[in-house]
């Protein structure tokens, strides 16, 4: 039993220091009504590699992941997520920016990033999630992915042969999360702001 | 954990060890070869070739859709250069749409006005479409005009553009991972190695223990068996070597008791042996002189004192009474310390029933007061013949005596008839049985463990040495002798003999 308490207080530990180990960046955040807007660019995510793929007529996909924690804490109190797909139409010049169930053609890969890469006044949790923290100083943590295959596509190209054995569900299992990841990944955070009271 | 057991963990923990470590390694050789046969360099560059071409296509439709808005275009600044006539426009514009089948529609457009227009309903074959405008400008006769042309192209170009980008980009990324992908293997099976080793060991430590317990138990008890201890009985249950260890330490046990008590009871019948026989002689030789001396005090009185003479004649009768009692009693103490170790050879313990059975008239004349005494004596013999190594002269002394006690109880109890003695024998596996029963008062539990006991008796005139002298007789035949109450009501002495050939 200790030995899992421990276990346990490691991974608290070794989360809240990977939090605090983050690059320090600009993540402006305005509170509304007890709802944080945050504001931040991660759009030295799409470094040479990543225009050259973005520009190749395949769909690919940008992932940015905005995460609020106590301060000095690996603990997350609120979690949001939003995606890009992104596709070079060879058809009509422009690329082809989908949002959720929104599309939007944009004439150049610059405008494209600045739509899903720029973020302006994105909320993040609803106030009620920062009850418990008003006056409480807390921070944001944001990872940009790229091309992040996502699970149930990963669970449609990577699935196990359906034979009895029981290495084969494992095994995919734990190649789905090697194979299907991000091809990059940028992550920061901001400063520390205070919850509002 | 004991040593023993400790071996046998070793010896489970180097077999699993071994097999599966050596799998492990084989495994893990097999699973990078078979990961490099299914995901391949060539294989890949396949697959991003299939993309290539797909691009290419659809690249392809787009020049080719650009060149037909460029020749419609071109088809309609020249119609309107030669003949400026909308009617004639619209015509062409029907011909042209006949003309290529991936255009939807054109549309003439001068300034904000519509100078001419043709379109017309696409194949309903279900493909879903995507359509475009190709605009071209064109100057005729001083008009700018603008050429609007609808392109169509079927989506599935592109969703199999999109699927065949996925399925090479998942593949590109198998392939950058082969050798981890192969590692994960290996470390997911040899997880599950080693749960199996964990299990196995598990089995293997609570098998052992159940054992190992066993054995451990057996030597504390061999321990306590050293140091004196021979109650200790240890419990048997399952069918195994173990148990049939702990069987065979039980007997050993019990023979070991039997024979210490046997030798006890020997020894302290040849410790009564030598008291009787020192008694005897002690008592024996002052008789002579005490009954001469009381015949001559008889014999040489000369006075007239009548009175004097008759109690010189009682003293002299009660002197020569006592006496001749003492002869009896050191006639049996002598008898007693003579008494010769058995001499045993093989016989049939039948015929030397069947010799008793002879005997019987005669006891019952020796202990009838008027007559024989009125017991009704059966003798049998069941299993014939019963062979065993006997003394019979000292098995028939010992069976006298119990058959001998038997009904002189029986008699005292009922003088007047009504008595029955039993005596029969049988057999029973490796051993005879000879059973006296009787349906007299019986022995009072309290009283049998002593009856066996040298001097000790309940009857009036008894020396105590006949049932002594049965259970040394029975002991040194290697059987035993014991008592219990007849269901006839009485006492049941029961002799048991070991057959010739049992162990």
């Amino acid at each position: 039993m200790k030995y899992w308490l421990a276990a346990w207080l490691w991974l608290i530990g070794a989360s809240a220091s990977a939090q605090r180990d983050l690059p320090l960046r600009d993540v402006q955040v305005q509170w509304l009504r007890g709802a944080p807007k945050v504001s931040f660019s991660a759009k030295d995510l799409a470094d040479e590699r990543v225009r050259k793929e973005l520009q190749s007529a395949l769909r690919k996909r940008l992932v940015v992941t905005v995460t609020a924690h106590p301060r000095g804490s690996g603990r997350t109190i609120v979690r949001r997520q939003f995606g890009c797909d992104v596709t070079h139409d060879l058809w009509e010049d422009g690329y082809l920016v989908r949002i959720a169930s929104q599309t939007e053609r944009l004439s150049s890969l610059e405008k494209a990033l600045d739509r899903c890469l720029v973020v302006q006044g994105l909320f993040v949790g609803e106030p009620r999630r920062y009850e418990s923290y008003k006056g409480k100083e807390i921070f944001f943590s944001i990872e940009a992915e790229f091309n992040p295959i996502s699970e149930k596509q990963c669970r449609e190209l990577i699935r196990p042969t359906g034979s009895d054995d029981p290495i084969g569900p494992i095994t995919v299992s734990i190649v789905r999360r090697r194979i299907c990841q991000a091809e990059r990944t940028v992550r920061f955070r901001g400063k520390d702001a205070r919850v509002p009271k | 954990m004991s040593r023993i057991e400790r071996k046998i963990l070793f010896a489970i923990g180097l077999t699993v060890f071994l097999t599966l470590g050596g799998s492990i390694f084989f495994a893990q050789g097999a699973l990078r070869e078979v990961y490099r046969v299914g995901v391949n360099e060539r294989f890949g560059q396949e697959l991003v070739h299939g993309v290539e071409a797909r691009r290419g296509q659809l690249v392809a439709l787009r020049e080719s859709s650009e060149q037909v808005a460029d020749a419609i275009g071109w088809a309609v600044e020249a119609e309107v250069s030669e003949k400026d006539s909308r009617r004639a426009l619209e015509a062409l514009l029907v011909e042209l749409l006949d003309r290529y089948p991936d255009v939807k529609s054109v549309r003439v457009v001068e300034g904000d006005r519509l100078y001419a227009a043709a379109s017309r309903e696409p194949e309903p074959n279900g493909d879903a479409l995507r359509a475009t405008i190709r605009s071209r400008d064109a100057t005729a006769r001083g008009k700018k005009l603008r050429v609007e042309v609808e392109v169509v192209v079927p989506e599935m170009y592109f969703q199999r553009l999109q699927e065949a980008g996925e399925v090479a980009d998942v593949y590109s990324r198998l392939q950058r991972e082969s050798a981890s992908v192969s590692d994960v293997y290996v470390w997911v099976f040899g997880v599950l190695v080693f749960l199996v080793i964990v299990v196995a060991f598990l089995i293997g430590a609570i098998a052992s223990r159940r054992v190992t317990r066993r054995v451990t138990v057996l030597a504390e008890a061999t321990r306590r068996v050293g140091a004196g201890d021979l109650t200790v009985s240890l419990p048997t249950g399952a069918t195994d070597e173990v148990t049939e260890l702990t069987q065979a330490f039980n007997d050993m046990v019990r023979d070991l008791r039997d024979s210490r008590t046997r030798i006890e009871y020997l020894q302290k019948i040849g410790a009564w042996q030598d008291f009787a026989r020192r008694l005897a002689h002690e008592i024996k030789n002052p008789l002579t002189p005490i009954q001469l001396a009381a015949q001559e005090m008889d014999e040489t009185y000369t006075g007239e004192d009548e009175g004097y003479r008759e109690k010189l004649e009682h003293a002299r009768a009660i002197i020569e009474e006592e006496v001749a009692t003492l002869r009896r009693l050191v006639g049996e103490f002598s008898a007693f310390a003579k008494l010769p170790r058995a001499d045993l050879s093989p016989a049939d313990l039948c015929e030397l029933i069947q010799s008793i059975q002879d005997s019987v008239p005669a006891i019952l004349e020796d202990i009838g007061v008027d007559g024989p005494a009125p017991v009704e004596v059966r003798v049998s013999c069941a299993t014939r013949p019963m062979h065993v190594r006997m003394d019979p002269m000292m098995l028939r002394r010992g069976f006298d005596n119990i058959l001998r006690n038997a009904i002189q109880a029986v008699y005292r109890a009922k003088p007047t008839g009504g008595g029955q003695v039993l005596l029969r024998a049988y057999s029973v596996e490796n051993s005879a049985f000879i059973e006296v029963l009787d349906n007299g008062p019986g022995i009072a539990r309290e009283n049998w463990d002593r009856v066996f006991d040298p001097y000790y008796t309940t009857k009036v005139e008894g020396t105590g040495l006949g049932l002594a002298i049965v259970k040394k007789v029975v002991l040194e035949h290697g059987g035993e002798v014991s008592l219990d109450d007849a269901p006839e009501g009485g006492a049941r002495f029961r002799i048991r003999l070991p057959l010739i050939g049992s162990s």
